[in-house]
C-alpha cells in the first residue's frame, strides 16, 4: 500500500527555504523562485517534435469521436425501417467511410513523415529511442481508432450478403436443388402441398425466372429498399400459403392432443382395474395355497390307509 | 474475510507497479484511449523487482519509452515524465538532484522502494529549489515494495545485497553486534513492507535462541510503533476489512535455516527446482546455452555449436504454472502432448486455407464463402494463441531438454533416489563409498552433497576410521572438503540444541526402468532414466507449519531466515494442496541452488 507523501515533500520545501533564508543562503531562485521557474522553463526549446506529435494525436481523437458519433445510426439503419429517427441512407454511409478513409490516411502520411524527420538533428540514442517509441503509440492509437471504422463496416458488408442471400430465397446453402429455376423442380412441390392451389404454383415459377437475373446482380443501389410488385405479389402467395401449412399443423396437433388425452385416461382405468384385481388375486391365492395343503394331507392320509 | 484475492501478492504487486507508472492512479485499460508516454528510472533494486513480473512488452503497453538505470548517462528528454523507482540511499539520492539540476526531464514522479527518511527529503527539496524545479516534482511516493515476488506464493529479499543477507553472513563466526544489527534492521525492512503491501498485521511465531527470533522481535517492535500512531498507521484504511484484529490475522512462521541443512543439498525430481539446481536460473529467467540439435551425444563429447538464450518463466506461462512442481518424467510427456494437439490445430489451420483457395472463384458459391469466412475469421482470431502455444512449447522443449542433459549425464535419479532413501531412515542398497568412488556417477559436487545429507542424517556419526575413509574418496573424486568442516561443527552445536531433524517414513517408489516415455517422434528419450515417483513427505519446514497451523490461521507465511530453496516451496506447495481454501506464502532472506549453498559453507569450512 503506496503512501503519498507529496504533501511532505511541499512542507520540506517549505522548510528547506526557511532554513537557508535564515542562514542567509542565496539560492538561484530565493524567495521568488516560482516566478523564476517560469522564467527558466519560456526559453526552454518546447520541442517541435512534442507539439506536433499531440497534434496528430488530437486529429486521431477527431477522427475517433467522428465515428462514435455516427456508430450507432450507421450499424442501426436496418433493424427498425420504420422510425424517421437514426435513420441512415446508404449515400450518407458511404459519405461517412469516405471521409474515415480520407482521416485515416492523412493521419497516417502525418505519422510517417514524423518518423522520417525525427531523427533529423538529433544526436542522443536515447532520445531517437524515445521518439520512435512515441511514434510507434500514436501508430497504435491509430489502429485502435481504426478498428472502430472496420468493424462497422464489417457489420454493413456482411448485411448486404445476407440480405442477398436472402432475397435469392434459397433456404439452405446446402439444398442447391432448389436454386434452379427449371420448371420441373418447382411443379414437384404441388404434390407436398395438398392445399396448393395448381394456379399459384406457375405463377410463381415465371416469377422466378424473371426476377432470378435482377437480383444476380451485386452491389447495385438499385432494388435494395424497394420491392418491384412482381416481388410483393409473389411473397404474399407465399405468404397465403404458409398460412394455409401452419393451419393445417394446427389442426394435426389438437387431434393429437386428444388422443393422448384419451390414452391417458385409458390408462387411468386400467391402473385402477389392475388394482381392484389385486384384492381378488391375493384372496384366490390365499386358497390356492390352502388348497393345495389339504390335497397334501389327503394324499398322505391316502397313502396310509393300505398300511393299515 | 481475508479472501485468497488479497492474499495473491504476484497481481498484488502488478497492481502496485502499474499504479506507480500511471502516475500513480489506477491504471483503467481504455481500447480507443489517448497515448500517453513516460521514461522509467531505476536502480537495480527496482529492476529485480519489476523484472519477475512486468515484461518489457507490459512496460510498453504501459507507456514507457525508456528504461534506465539511475546510474547510466541519461541525455536531457523534452517534454517527458519520468517516473522514477529507486531506493532512498544517499547517492541514489545525489544522483536524482543532479538530474534535477540538469533538468533532464519535464516532470519528475519520484517513488522510493522503501520508506524515505525526512533529511534525505529535505536534500531532494533544496536540489529542487536551486535547480527552480519544486513545481516539476509532480509527485513523492513510499511504495514499500522493497521485497521481490517470484510467484504468488513466494517472494525473497533482494537480489542485490544479498551478500549482506545471506546465510554466511549471518553464521560466520566473526560478525560483530552491529553487522548483525544492519542484517537484521535489512531483513526486517523487507518483511515490513511485504505486510504493508499484504495490508494485514500478522501473528508471529519463530523458533527460539536462533537469528529468526532476533528477527522476530524486531518486526513486532516496528509493527507496534506503527500501529501506535494511530493517524498514520499504514494498516488502517480500505485494504483492511472490520475483522482485522481477529482470528483473520495471517500467520508468519519465522525458520531459521540451521534446522534443516540437507534440503538445501538435496538433488530433486521437480521441474522447476531441477531448472533451479542444475541451469542458470535467476528471478524467473532462465539461461541457457542451446546445444545444437537434440541428437544423441556420445558421453561426454560436447556439441559443438552453442547459441545462447534467454527465457521467462512466468505466471502467463501457463505450462510452466501447471507442471513446475510436476515430476519431470511427467513434464516430458505433456511437452509431447502439447506438441501434438498443436500439430492437429495447425493442420485445420491449413486445410482452411486451401478450401478458401479452391472455391473463391465459384460465384454462387457466396453463402459457402460467408461459413467459411466464419470459420477462417475463428482460425484467424486463434491465431496468436496458437502462436504463444508454439512458443510455449518450444521453450520448454529447449529447458527441458537441457535438464535431461544433465540428469543423463549426472545420473541425477540416481542421487534423487538415494538421498530421500538417506532422508528417510530407509535401508540403502548401495553402499555410499560405491557411489563416490563411481567415476562415471555425477560431478565432485554432487558426491559431496550427497555425503552432506549421509553425515548431516545419520544419527550415528561415523567412526573415525569411517570417516577418514570417506574423506579418502571424497577428496580422490576431486572434492574441495571445507564444507564437512563446516558440517561438523553445525552438527555438534545442533546437537546440543535439539535433536537433528528428521525427515519421515515414506519413500520414493519407483517404478522400473523405462527405455522410452512416449511412442516414436519424441523428443524425450528417457533411455536409462528412472520413472521415479514421489511420495508426500514433509520437509522439516513443512512440518514446523503444520504444527502451528490450526484451522483458523489463514493464510500462513513461512519465511527462512539464511534463506531457501524451491525444494522447500514445493514441499509447502504440495502439502497445502490437499486443504481447501487454505493458502501458504514461502519467503525466504536469499534463495540458492545447492551449488551456491555448498560455496558458502566452503567459505564457512575454511579456518
Amino acid at each position: 500500500m503506496a503512501v503519498d507523501i507529496t504533501l511532505l515533500f511541499r512542507a520540506s520545501v517549505k522548510t528547506v527555504k526557511t532554513r537557508n533564508k535564515a542562514l542567509g543562503v542565496a539560492l538561484g531562485g530565493g524567495v521568488d523562485g516560482s516566478r523564476d521557474e517560469l522564467f527558466r522553463r519560456s526559453p526552454r526549446p518546447k520541442g517541435d517534435f512534442s507539439s506536433r506529435a499531440r497534434e496528430v494525436i488530437s486529429h486521431i481523437g477527431k477522427l475517433r469521436d467522428f465515428l462514435l458519433e455516427h456508430r450507432k445510426d450507421y450499424i442501426n439503419a436496418y433493424s427498425n425501417t420504420m422510425s424517421e429517427y437514426g435513420r441512415m441512407t446508404d449515400t450518407e454511409r458511404d459519405q461517412i467511410d469516405q471521409d474515415a478513409q480520407i482521416f485515416m490516411r492523412t493521419c497516417s502520411e502525418a505519422i510517417q513523415q514524423l518518423r522520417t524527420e525525427a531523427h533529423k538533428e538529433i544526436h542522443s540514442q536515447q532520445v531517437k529511442e524515445h521518439r520512435t517509441a512515441v511514434l510507434d503509440f500514436i501508430e497504435d492509437y491509430l489502429k485502435r481508432v481504426c478498428k472502430l471504422y472496420s468493424e462497422q463496416r464489417a457489420i454493413r458488408v456482411k448485411r448486404v450478403v445476407d440480405k442477398k442471400r436472402l432475397s435469392k430465397l434459397e433456404p439452405e446453402p446446402n439444398t442447391k436443388t432448389r436454386e434452379s429455376t427449371s420448371s420441373e423442380k418447382v411443379s414437384q412441390s404441388p404434390s407436398k402441398d395438398s392445399e396448393e392451389n395448381p394456379a399459384t404454383e406457375e405463377h410463381p415459377e415465371k416469377i422466378l425466372a424473371e426476377t432470378q437475373p435482377e437480383l444476380g446482380t451485386w452491389g447495385d443501389g438499385k432494388g435494395e429498399d424497394e420491392l418491384s410488385p412482381e416481388e410483393i405479389q409473389m411473397f404474399e402467395q407465399e405468404n397465403q400459403r404458409l398460412i394455409g401449412e401452419m393451419n393445417s399443423l394446427f389442426d394435426e396437433v389438437r387431434q393429437i392432443e386428444g388422443r393422448v388425452v384419451e390414452i391417458s385416461r385409458l390408462q387411468e382405468i386400467f391402473t385402477e382395474k389392475v388394482l381392484q384385481q389385486e384384492a381378488e388375486i391375493d384372496s384366490i391365492h390365499q386358497l390356492v395355497v390352502g388348497a393345495t395343503e389339504n390335497i397334501k394331507e389327503g394324499n398322505e392320509d391316502i397313502r396310509e390307509v393300505p398300511h393299515l | 474475510l481475508l479472501g485468497f484475492k488479497s492474499v495473491n501478492s504476484c497481481s498484488k504487486k502488478q497492481v502496485a507497479l502499474k499504479r506507480m507508472l500511471n502516475f500513480n492512479v489506477p491504471h483503467i485499460k481504455n481500447s480507443t484511449g489517448e497515448p500517453v508516454w513516460k521514461v522509467l528510472i531505476y536502480d537495480r533494486f527496482g529492476q529485480d523487482i519489476i523484472s519477475p513480473l512486468l515484461s518489457v512488452k507490459e512496460l510498453r503497453d504501459m507507456g514507457i519509452t525508456l528504461h534506465l538505470l539511475l546510474h547510466s548517462d541519461r541525455d536531457p528528454i523534452p517534454d517527458v515524465p519520468a517516473v522514477y523507482f529507486v531506493m532512498p540511499t544517499e547517492e541514489n539520492i545525489d544522483r536524482m538532484c543532479q538530474d534535477l539540476r540538469n533538468q533532464l526531464y519535464e516532470s519528475y514522479y519520484l517513488n522510493f522502494i522503501s520508506a524515505i527518511s525526512r533529511s534525505k527529503l529535505e536534500d531532494i527539496a533544496n536540489a529542487a529549489l536551486a535547480a527552480s524545479a519544486v513545481t516539476q516534482v509532480a509527485k513523492v511516493f513510499d511504495q514499500y515494495l522493497n521485497f521481490i515476488t517470484l510467484e504468488d506464493d513466494m517472494f525473497v529479499l533482494c537480489n542485490q545485497n544479498k551478500e549482506l543477507v545471506s546465510y554466511r553472513a549471518i553464521n560466520r563466526p566473526d560478525i560483530t553486534d552491529t553487522e548483525m544489527e544492519t542484517v537484521m534492521d535489512t531483513i526486517v525492512d523487507s518483511l515490513f513492507c511485504f505486510f504493508v503491501t499484504l495490508g494485514a498485521v500478522p501473528i508471529i511465531r519463530c523458533s527460539r535462541g536462533t537469528a529468526a527470533e532476533m528477527v522476530a522481535v524486531k518486526l513486532d517492535k516496528k509493527l507496534r510503533e506503527n500501529l501506535r500512531d494511530a493517524r498514520n498507521s499504514l494498516f488502517t484504511g480500505d485494504t483492511l476489512g472490520a475483522g482485522q484484529f481477529s482470528f483473520q490475522r495471517p500467520l508468519l512462521v519465522l525458520v531459521d535455516r540451521n534446522i534443516d541443512l540437507a534440503t538445501p543439498l538435496h538433488h530433486t525430481w521437480t521441474y522447476q527446482a531441477l531448472v533451479h539446481d542444475v541451469l542458470d536460473f535467476h528471478l524467473n529467467r532462465v539461461n541457457l546455452e542451446e546445444s545444437s540439435g537434440v541428437e544423441n551425444s556420445p558421453a561426454g563429447a560436447r556439441p559443438k555449436r552453442k547459441n545462447k538464450k534467454s527465457y521467462d518463466l512466468t505466471p502467463v506461462d501457463k505450462f510452466w504454472q501447471k507442471h513446475k512442481g510436476s515430476p519431470f518424467p511427467e513434464v516430458a510427456e505433456s511437452v509431447q502432448q502439447e506438441l501434438e494437439s498443436y500439430r492437429a490445430q495447425e493442420d485445420e489451420v491449413k486445410r482452411l486455407k486451401s478450401i478458401m483457395g479452391l472455391e473463391g472463384e465459384d460465384e454462387g458459391a457466396i453463402s459457402m464463402l460467408s461459413d467459411n469466412t466464419a470459420k477462417l475469421t475463428s482460425a484467424v482470431s486463434s491465431l496468436p494463441e496458437l502462436l504463444e502455444k508454439k512458443r510455449l512449447i518450444d521453450l520448454h522443449t529447449n529447458v527441458a531438454t537441457a535438464v535431461l542433459e544433465h540428469i543423463k549425464a549426472r545420473k541425477l535419479d540416481v542421487y534423487f533416489e538415494y538421498e530421500e532413501k538417506i532422508m528417510s531412515k530407509t535401508t540403502l542398497d548401495k553402499s555410499l563409498l560405491d557411489i563416490i568412488s563411481d567415476p562415471d556417477a555425477g560431478t565432485p559436487e554432487d558426491k559431496m552433497r550427497l555425503f552432506l545429507i549421509y553425515y548431516i542424517s545419520t544419527q550415528q556419526a561415523p567412526s573415525e576410521a569411517d570417516l577418514e575413509q570417506y574423506k579418502k574418496a571424497l577428496t580422490d573424486a576431486g572434492c574441495n572438503l571445507n564444507p564437512l568442516q563446516y558440517i561438523k561443527q553445525w552438527k555438534a552445536f545442533t546437537k546440543m540444541a535439539s535433536a537433528p531433524a528428521s525427515y519421515g517414513s515414506t519413500t520414493t517408489k519407483p517404478m522400473g526402468l523405462l527405455s522410452r516415455v512416449m511412442n516414436t517422434g519424441s523428443q524425450f528419450v528417457m533411455e536409462g532414466v528412472k520413472n521415479l515417483v514421489l511420495k508426500q513427505q514433509n520437509l522439516p519446514v513443512t512440518r514446523i507449519l503444520d504444527n502451528l497451523m490450526e484451522m483458523k490461521s489463514n493464510p500462513a507465511i513461512v519465511f527462512v531466515v539464511g534463506g531457501g530453496n524451491y525444494i522447500e516451496y514445493q514441499n509447502l506447495v504440495d502439502y497445502i494442496k490437499g486443504k481447501q481454501g487454505k493458502h501458504i506464502l514461502y519467503g525466504c532472506s536469499e534463495l540458492f541452488n545447492a551449488t551456491q549453498f555448498i560455496k558458502q559453507l566452503s567459505q564457512l569450512g575454511q579456518k
